[in-house]
């Protein structure tokens, strides 16, 4: 592999691998590879992993002597292979983009000198990657925003983002999957629902996936909301081939 | 059935946990003082990883509709089983029909009661732990019914009873490991951060504790990464803050250091205004 992590003891029984390169895509891309890796060679002596941007938390048994799991991961060939679990997708993500939903969307459009229809096509344009998921249940973080939708956080995070809530914050977009405080400009609402705890996996986006946002009208998102109510919605989600 | 006549101050069921779901942003959850939990299960003869109910500061009060064992620990509250006194950390006899009340804690701040069997209520994604967003209800309220394993006569000959050591809720030492940023810091950071006390803030809860005393250091955010109960997060604005057991599974602010188990027991102890002086192992 490119450029090995650096181990640190992070606690008791938890081990935490650093790439000290900043967000980048192909590092997170070797960090979701590395953490497949040890998943598939080291099931026993893990409770679970937690990808993040370029760094990864592994959580040990008890039982497990760290420094001991180390030297066994070094002297392990660093090598995957894709099983059906580990496929990717490009799920496609409604959004309405409408004033009730978006109540920031005008905050966007003026800070960076756009109009609002110029914010809706810029956003729905990228096919985003999903780095990892993080901050609430089934949250994604998502890399490639465009750099002219770029907008800072407000000042004073609100109290309450309704959930499926699609926002900004500085250089990063997601997807507000439960209802939570949050300090991010919100330009749109999605109906889809991103956690569901009585589905296996619970998050409906995995780290690695990909997601296309596109635009759709307030009667739509109705609709696609009656028809996830009584489960008749079907997600567009292709396999992704990069 | 347990049936719920007042919910206290914030009730919940709790184990260790709601493992293996952390890649998907769930956190962990799970009881507050795993060690005063893990005494409340061992008393009445059930594995550790019975679900029990902590209690916070304000006791709930309970009314049992079939006959059961107990046993409370943790914080210094003053149980009542039907308006007569009952002790600490000690298995006892619920008959049916039993109310059982707990006062106000002397010292400390969460309970745990167990029961025999363990509690019955929903179980999602591994665990019984309640969990805004991800059980029903984020907490227990009056008029609740609560499910708890049927009572098979036979365990309750031999009385079970420990004592506790007080210190256990007296103690400000919170010992902790470095943590990934500790390094980061100064070294005149490094040395307030360790010798300065800290308050813990009224807005502490099961996902943080916050600590006053920290202003004058400051540390600089970090590109997001993962995080876990025990956790210290200094802000660039010098807050300080302690992840507990609901915590995020990943965040921003950098980790200068990592309580041990035991230490993030102690701190689930301590209350608003107490303080606290962290210990470099």
């Amino acid at each position: 592999m490119k450029e090995p992590p650096i181990w640190q003891k992070f606690g008791e029984h938890v081990l935490l691998a650093t790439w000290n390169t900043g967000i980048d895509e192909k590092v997170n891309a070797e960090v979701l590879r590395y953490s497949n890796f040890i998943h598939q060679n080291f099931s026993k002596e893990i409770i679970e992993i937690v990808p993040a941007y370029c760094s990864l938390a592994v959580y040990l048994h008890e039982s497990v002597v760290a420094k001991q799991f180390l030297e066994e991961l070094r002297d392990t060939r660093f090598e995957t292979t894709k099983t059906a679990s580990e496929q990717r997708y490009i799920v496609s993500v409604p959004v309405c983009y409408k004033s009730d939903f978006a109540p920031d969307i005008a905050t966007i459009a003026s800070a960076n000198d756009l109009s609002v229809s110029e914010v809706i096509s810029f956003h729905t344009k990228p096919l985003y990657k999903v780095f990892f998921i993080g901050f609430l249940p089934g949250f994604p973080y998502l890399g490639g925003l465009d750099k002219r939708l770029h907008t800072p956080r407000k000042k004073t995070p609100q109290r309450y983002v309704e959930k499926g809530s699609v926002g900004i914050g500085g250089g990063q977009t997601g997807i507000y999957t439960l209802d939570s405080p949050g300090g991010w400009n919100i330009l749109g609402r999605s109906p889809l629902r991103f956690f569901s705890s009585e589905l296996e996996p619970p998050s409906l986006l995995l780290a690695g996936d990909y997601v296309k946002f596109f635009s759709v009208s307030k009667k739509e998102f109705i609709k696609i909301e009656a028809q996830i109510e009584n489960g008749t919605y079907k997600i567009k989600k292709e396999v992704y081939n990069g | 059935m347990v049936k719920v006549i007042s919910g206290g101050l914030y009730t919940t069921i709790q184990d260790l946990g709601r493992y293996g779901y952390r890649k998907y942003g769930v956190p962990l959850g799970g009881v507050m003082d795993s060690y005063s939990s893990r005494l409340a299960n061992r008393l009445v003869g059930n594995n550790r990883t019975e679900a029990v109910m902590e209690i916070t500061y304000i006791g709930p009060v309970l009314r049992f509709d079939i006959a059961t064992e107990i046993a409370i620990t943790g914080a210094g509250f003053s149980p009542t089983l039907n308006n007569i006194e009952i002790p600490l950390n000690t298995r006892i006899q619920i008959p049916e029909g039993s109310i059982l009340k707990f006062g106000l804690p002397g010292y400390g701040q969460r309970a745990y009661l167990s029961v025999a069997g363990g509690f019955k209520t929903e179980y999602i994604m591994g665990s019984y732990s309640y969990h805004r967003g991800i059980t029903l209800k984020p907490s227990i309220d009056t008029g609740d019914q609560l499910s708890i394993a049927t009572y098979t006569n036979g365990q309750s000959e031999v009385t079970a009873s420990v004592k506790i050591r007080r210190s256990y809720f007296t103690s400000s030492v919170i010992e902790a490991f470095k943590g990934p940023e500790f390094n980061s810091l100064s070294e005149l950071f490094q040395q307030q951060l360790l010798n300065s006390v800290g308050v813990i803030l009224p807005e502490s809860n099961r996902m943080a504790y916050l600590l006053k005393g920290y202003e004058t250091l400051s540390a600089k955010e970090i590109i997001t990464a993962p995080v876990q109960p025990g956790t210290v997060q200094l802000m660039p604005s010098g807050r300080c803050a302690v992840l507990m057991r609901d915590a995020q599974t990943t965040g921003g602010y950098a980790r200068v250091l990592q309580l041990t188990e035991k230490a993030i027991n102690l701190l689930a102890q301590k209350r608003a205004g107490e303080e606290v002086q962290f210990k470099l192992l």
